[in-house]
């Protein structure tokens, strides 16, 4: 019996470990040898958030993949640095809706985390975070130039428990800061002055950033006002002002004297639904809000953005010729990266607005 | 095993009547004192001589001599003495010699004890003693009683190690069936009909290879008739069903014999007078419970709310009004409540007939079986006729001759109304309808009714096989045994579609298919005995020449709906002709060599060679070699065991082997050419430039190590059969995608291999000795198998991924080396978001988890970013699951007491897979309220209805946001749920009338029975049925339900003589 017991017990202990006697092979993570990025040369703007996927392909590969940045080096074989300082960074917490009634309420949906400033996450993409400056990275050459001795190179180690792929050869190109958007007024290499799009290389022209205007009439002239590239009746300015809170945003309108007009003449504006922005302070010379940067905030579709911009419309009413009344408009798609004191300047250049009554 | 009791004290009975001495005339009597008795013992049930039985004298008790080979004894007693004949696992015999009885054949009845039993080898009978591989018999008692349209499903359960997935209800089709685990990498089709290419076993049936899956090439889209050669076969012809399992045991079959080999041995003739035996069942067929749908104005009721509720604009409410069935509820058309389903649903009741003739003797006998099996679906237009006439006759005017003949010819006659082979995708989407919607009726009907009720489809699959063998003994031991047959299947499918169905244009469609195979074997044998060592030697060669090709044609647009051509129809839209892609023309030419070795019948030793020469091998080397080597030691028989009273028998054996099956086409060795232009205003011909040619193909060859241990106890009350084994299936085909400068796109290779491993283990028990009156057995069986997938091609570096092309399920299967081979690839299903809240935000962006556009919100399913990019897309899969079952066996229970017997059949699977499509698709039937589909009540499902609910399935009713979020998405965990389930396959209840009662009216039997079959399903699974999915784990709704069969039964045997 005993021996019975013993040659059936050896048996169903040798076989139960089929697996190491015939040598089968164990489970691996899997990972591709065509992982790849379609594209290895990103060209980000310091100063605001940036993400690209670059056209990873991960080929099936078993996720979650773990991307680390190797090797960051100039082409000159420098290392490189700078890319990689921590800063405190905005990172959501909680989903911006747009239906936030305070900015207390907005903050509460974010926080500051420290970042290096430009990273790759999990999911593979690249991010630029917009807590980097000129200051802390290089931008790229201002004569548009990419030599290589210049040119931040690094190279991304893929890997998860089924092995490790090296990718060689990225390239980041970085373009210098432009706090806000559209910045048409801006050279994007040299952060100088754009130049006139029809007189490109004339030096006494520049360019402006150009608002959409609406039966806008010339108070003088009694044509609708232009902003265009062949003429300039009205012009906008995006700039940073002193002696705000460090949040605010201010919207004016300067008449061609370089007076302002008092906000309430634009009596169809809609000032407290225009933008998401709260405590609003309305002057003779110009309408301030606390507002939370960047603007918009997200790339959410809401009431005050369409997903990329936000939009300031100045707008009055007045009865013409004809006995219609007609609406004017003169408004801005903008985007403000940076966080600070803004303020929105609507400069009438050659005529000033028809407020009154034909 | 499967080992059921007999019904001993019955029909011991019976035994002694079977057991009656044939007295001869009485001459040449050598000596005063003794006299020469002849005979020949025999095996009362397979009605085979059996050698090696012992031949005593009651008083004194001693041997006085043994059988040989041939069953045949000579003894010298004295007149009238007692004598005993008695053989192992056989009831011994006693034997009263009357004065001048010169020769007495017996027959012996089984004892049911395993280790004696007959098994076939390499075409060769042996008893299980001396065989070293393994392999369960199946004996025709424990098949019978139940109609069924294909004897394969007869056998789930019964089998350790043989897992029957009686996956579709379909009359006339097969189930899936498997030995020993996966052996097949490749899939066809896709969404839910994708299909798992069946590899079955080699069937041999009468010593005839069968190919079962010759109806099966196209998976479920099946051209021409579906019907396999195993549902021509009557069960009630059949004698037994051995299962081989092991390389050992299926080494001499060669093709096809890598997956396993199925003998079924039919019945022969064995009676001094001619038997008449009738066979009858009247059984009903009843659909299972079909799904439940909400009618009437419940149903419009429900559609308003679900409107009104979850409308995400002013224009929803607005064409709520401009939908007519919901708005215009007292018009007539739209005030209905039709049971969509009834329409195509139906009870039916059917029969089968069975006469069976047989007579002879061990010179000349004789058997004829008539069959006619009629069955019709549960879907309505849908069926299954079987006619069929086997016969067979032995002459064995002396040991040293034998010739035996058989022919067997069958009709399968197959209705699929207007499905595609398994499927019946129009019942499946008109079950879904509107209940609104009026009835069908003379004056209304919608094409798809029309369709599905109205189409002719007519298939016809007649087999006709003949074979003859004869055997010539030259001198004592040494036989030639050669064998001939000729299988042929003519297949047609003719359909005729009528003008309402098909867009006002009536559509002739037909099919024509044939198949021949005709098969040689030549084998040499020679049996001597030394002593106490016995040799066996044995060469065979073994040529095969098949063929097979099929056409289509189709003509559309005729005439009217009376006239079926030939004129008539538009030749634009109409096609056909010429040979389909399935044309085959194949050799196959074996030589085999066979040794075997016994002492004592202690030792054994078995080995084996073959080589096997096969045209659908690469023309480089067509010819692979494989051996075979098995070991078994009868441990029982040694001394020290002598003096242990409760051992009974036990035995361990060991086996190695190589098998193939070369499964190669025409195409993956040769390439597939056309005409292409012209060139000097001759034809050109050329190559396609999507196939390479590959002359260095292989046959998938298993390699398999066979570890087994067999065990009987207390007088073989209990008997237990233990199999380990480990079979490593190589050179899998598989297509290898090539670099564009071969200027082809695929190969096929044999770059791809899965190793099967695990444990079978079969245990009958008679708890109480057998009795007169009352006998119980009980057996129980089980087999757990893991596959492992163990190479894929290099370029692949070890996964796969195959993916689904049908948008609306892309449910991608993946082949990882290492793991399990068949791996769902689908996105991970992590319960439903109770609020909006709990949707994550991207820290970067602060947008929420999205999908197509859409955020995730409360009641959406929560499916998790596998990347990270709170973007759920085409990257978001992950590796889950196992379609195939780990565990899979049967349990069986006899119970007889005196004239009643009670036969309980279960089986069950455990730990799979399946993908409950079924369930996505009743869900999703809410996703468009406006469209006239029916309603389907939900409340009995774990269901997100409002926030903070926490529940397994996500809100169905938020049909505007339906296309984006797609919450029932075929692609996810959700639908995969645990396969187990253990079902009553059948109960049978039978009564023997007495035979004294009987015989006054002509009768020398009759028994009566009741049975039903698919009785109960017991499943944690929330779909239907989970056996009823295919064989890669999906419930397709489209599917054939399996009905419930009940049924009354009679066998009867007219008195012709006795």
């Amino acid at each position: 019996m005993k021996r019975i017991t013993t040659i059936f017990l050896l048996t169903v202990v040798t076989l139960s470990s089929c697996k190491k006697i015939f040598d089968l092979p164990t489970e691996r993570e899997y990972i591709s040898p065509n992982i790849n990025f379609n594209n290895k040369i990103w060209e980000p703007v310091i100063g605001r958030n940036s993400i690209s996927k670059q056209g990873l392909n991960t080929d099936n590969s078993t996720l979650p993949l773990k991307f680390e940045i190797v090797n960051a080096r100039y082409g000159d074989g420098r290392p490189v640095t700078d890319l990689f300082q921590v800063r405190p960074t905005w990172v959501w917490t909680k989903e911006y809706t747009g239906e936030e009634k305070s900015l207390e309420e907005i903050q509460a949906k974010r926080k500051l985390e420290n970042h290096p400033l430009f990273e790759i996450r999990p999911s593979g993409e690249f991010i630029m975070w917009g807590s980097s400056t000129n200051e802390l990275i290089e931008p790229r050459a201002a004569d548009s130039s990419n030599l290589p001795q210049n040119t931040r190179y690094f190279d991304i180690k893929v890997s998860n428990t089924g092995g490790s792929i090296l990718l060689k050869d990225f390239q980041l190109r970085p373009f210098r800061e432009r706090p806000y958007a559209p910045a048409d007024d801006l050279n994007f290499y040299t952060g100088g002055p754009a130049p006139d799009p029809i007189n490109k290389t004339n030096p006494f022209l520049r360019n402006y950033i150009r608002p959409g205007l609406a039966n806008v009439t010339g108070k003088a002239t009694n044509k609708n006002l232009e902003s265009n590239d062949n003429r300039k009746d009205v012009v906008v300015f995006i700039r940073p002002f002193t002696g705000g809170n460090g949040h605010n945003l201010r919207i004016m309108a300067i008449d061609k004297d370089g007076v302002p007009i008092d906000p309430a003449k634009f009596n169809e504006t809609k000032w407290t639904t225009m933008l998401h922005a709260f405590n609003m302070v309305k002057t003779e010379g110009y309408v301030q809000y606390d507002v939370a940067y960047p603007i918009p905030l997200t790339t959410r579709a809401t009431a005050y953005s369409d997903g990329n911009t936000a939009r300031v419309a100045l707008e009055y009413s007045r009865n013409v010729f004809g006995g219609n009344r007609v609406t004017a408009s003169m408004w801005l798609n903008f985007s403000i990266y940076r966080e600070g004191d803004w303020e929105i300047v609507f400069q009438f250049l050659t005529d000033n607005p028809k407020f009154e009554d034909d | 095993m499967i080992n059921v009791t007999k019904m001993n004290g019955m029909k011991r009975n019976i035994h002694l009547v079977f057991t009656f001495i044939i007295c001869v005339a009485c001459f040449n009597v050598h000596a005063q004192s003794k006299l020469r008795v002849k005979g020949v013992v025999y095996d009362k049930d397979a009605r085979d001589p059996l050698p090696g039985v012992t031949i005593s004298t009651l008083e004194p008790k001693k041997t006085i001599g043994v059988t040989n080979i041939n069953g045949e004894y000579t003894i010298d007693v004295a007149p009238n003495s007692v004598i005993l004949f008695s053989y192992i696992g056989f009831v011994t015999q006693r034997v009263t010699l009357k004065a001048n009885e010169t020769t007495a054949n017996v027959y012996l009845a089984s004892d049911n004890r395993a280790l004696e039993e007959i098994v076939i080898r390499g075409y060769q009978k042996r008893t299980r003693e001396e065989t070293t591989g393994a392999s369960t018999t199946v004996l025709a008692k424990d098949i019978q009683d139940i109609p069924a349209s294909n004897v394969e499903q007869l056998l789930q359960g019964k089998v350790a190690g043989l897992n029957i997935q009686l996956n579709t209800g379909a009359p006339g089709f097969r189930g899936s069936i498997q030995i020993r685990g996966l052996s097949n990498l490749s899939i066809s089709g896709s969404g839910s009909e994708s299909y798992l290419q069946s590899n079955s076993p080699l069937y041999i049936i009468d010593g005839v290879p069968i190919d079962a899956d010759k109806a099966a090439e196209y998976g479920f889209q099946t051209q021409g008739p579906g019907v396999s050669p195993t549902s021509l076969i009557p069960p009630e012809d059949i004698e037994s069903i051995e299962v081989l399992k092991d390389a050992q045991a299926t080494s001499l079959y060669g093709s096809r014999g890598a997956f396993g080999v199925i003998i079924i041995t039919t019945k022969r003739g064995n009676s001094a007078v001619p038997r008449v035996r009738y066979t009858t069942n009247a059984f009903i067929n009843s659909p299972p419970k079909l799904r439940e749908t909400v009618g009437g104005n419940a149903e419009r009721n429900a559609k308003i709310q679900q409107i009104l509720n979850n409308s995400l604009s002013e224009g929803d409410i607005i064409r709520l009004s401009n939908t007519n069935f919901l708005a215009d509820s007292l018009n007539a058309y739209w005030n209905n409540s039709v049971d969509w389903q009834s329409v195509f649903y139906q009870t039916t009741f059917n029969q089968t007939h069975n006469i069976a003739i047989d007579g002879g003797n061990q010179t000349f006998n004789y058997k004829t079986n008539l069959g006619y099996y009629t069955e019709k679906g549960v879907i309505k237009n849908t069926g299954f006729d079987r006619y069929s006439l086997n016969m067979n006759m032995e002459y064995k005017p002396s040991n040293k001759f034998r010739f035996f003949g058989a022919l067997f010819g069958a009709l399968g006659q197959q209705s699929k109304g207007n499905g595609v082979g398994l499927l019946q995708s129009g019942v499946a989407a008109n079950g879904q309808a509107s209940s609104l919607l009026p009835p069908p009726s003379f004056y209304q009907a919608t094409s798809s009714v029309v369709s599905a009720l109205s189409t002719t489809n007519s298939n016809n699959s007649r087999n006709l096989r003949a074979n003859v063998e004869g055997r010539y003994e030259f001198i004592p031991g040494l036989a030639l045994t050669s064998s001939l047959s000729y299988d042929f299947t003519s297949d047609t499918e003719d359909t005729f579609t009528p003008a309402a169905a098909n867009n006002q244009f009536a559509r002739v469609y037909a099919f024509t298919g044939r198949n021949y195979t005709l098969y040689n074997r030549n084998n040499l044998s020679y049996f001597k005995t030394l002593g106490s060592h016995e040799l066996f030697f044995s060469a065979f060669n073994e040529i095969y020449k098949k063929g097979r090709q099929a056409s289509i044609i189709r003509q559309e647009k005729t005439a009217n709906d009376q006239l079926q051509g030939p004129v008539g129809f538009d030749s634009y839209f109409s096609r056909g002709g010429g040979v389909l892609d399935n044309y085959g023309d194949e050799r196959i030419a074996s030589f085999a060599g066979a040794f075997s070795y016994n002492f004592k019948k202690k030792y054994v030793l078995d080995l084996s060679f073959r080589l096997d020469g096969s045209s659908l091998s690469g023309a480089e080397d067509p010819y692979s070699k494989n051996p075979a080597v098995g070991l078994r030691w009868n441990f029982y028989k040694e001394n020290w065991f002598a003096g242990l009273g409760w051992l009974s028998d036990g035995s361990i054996r060991a086996s190695w082997g190589k098998n193939i099956n070369p499964n190669g086409s025409l195409q993956s060795l040769y390439g597939l050419y056309t005409v292409n232009g012209n060139y000097n205003n001759n034809p050109a011909i050329g190559v396609v430039y999507d196939q390479i040619p590959n002359p260095n193909l292989k046959p998938t060859t298993t390699e398999q190590y066979n570890l087994g241990f067999d065990l009987g106890l207390f007088e073989n009350r209990i008997e237990l059969n233990f199999d380990t084994y480990f079979k490593h299936v190589k050179n899998m085909l598989f297509d290898r995608q090539l670099a564009d400068i071969t200027g082809f796109n695929r190969v096929v290779s044999n770059d791809a291999s899965i190793a099967n491993y695990g444990y079978e283990l079969a245990i009958t028990a008679h708890p109480f000795k057998p009795g007169k009156d009352f006998n119980l057995s009980f057996s129980v069986n089980g087999a757990i198998n893991r596959d492992v997938l163990t190479s894929l091609p290099v370029d692949q570096y070890g996964q796969f991924i195959k993916f689904d092309g049908d948008q609306n399920y892309l449910q991608h299967v993946v082949y990882r080396v290492g793991r399990n081979t068949l791996s769902n690839y689908l996105r991970m299903n992590q319960g439903t978001y109770a609020n909006d809240d709990d949707v994550p935000v991207d820290p970067y962006s602060g947008l929420k988890y999205r999908t197509d556009g859409v955020y995730f919100q409360g009641g959406d399913p929560i499916l998790k970013d596998v990347n990270g990019d709170y973007i759920l897309d085409g990257a978001d899969y992950e590796i889950a699951g196992n379609s195939q079952p780990l565990f899979v066996g049967g349990l069986s229970t006899n119970i007889t007491y005196k004239s009643w017997g009670l036969n309980v059949y279960s089986s069950f699977t455990a730990k799979r897979t399946i993908l409950n499509n079924a369930l996505s698709d009743r869900l999703a039937i809410m996703r468009d309220p406006f469209a006239l589909t029916s309603v389907v009540p939900l409340q009995n499902l774990d269901i997100w209805t409002q926030p903070g609910d926490f529940t397994k399935y996500p809100n169905p009713y938020d049909y505007g946001r339906y296309n984006q979020v797609r919450p029932f998405r075929k692609d996810q965990t959700l639908w995969a749920e645990d396969g187990s389930y253990f079902k009553i396959n059948s109960v049978t209840l039978s009564y023997n009338f007495d035979k004294k009662l009987i015989s006054r009216l002509g009768l020398y039997n009759l028994r009566v029975y009741f049975s039903t079959n698919n009785v109960a399903t017991f499943s944690s699974y929330s779909g239907p049925n989970p056996e009823n999915v295919n064989a890669l784990g999906r419930d397709n709704s489209n599917g054939y339900p399996v009905p419930r069969t009940y049924n009354i039964g009679l066998n009867l045997e007219l008195n012709s003589g006795k």
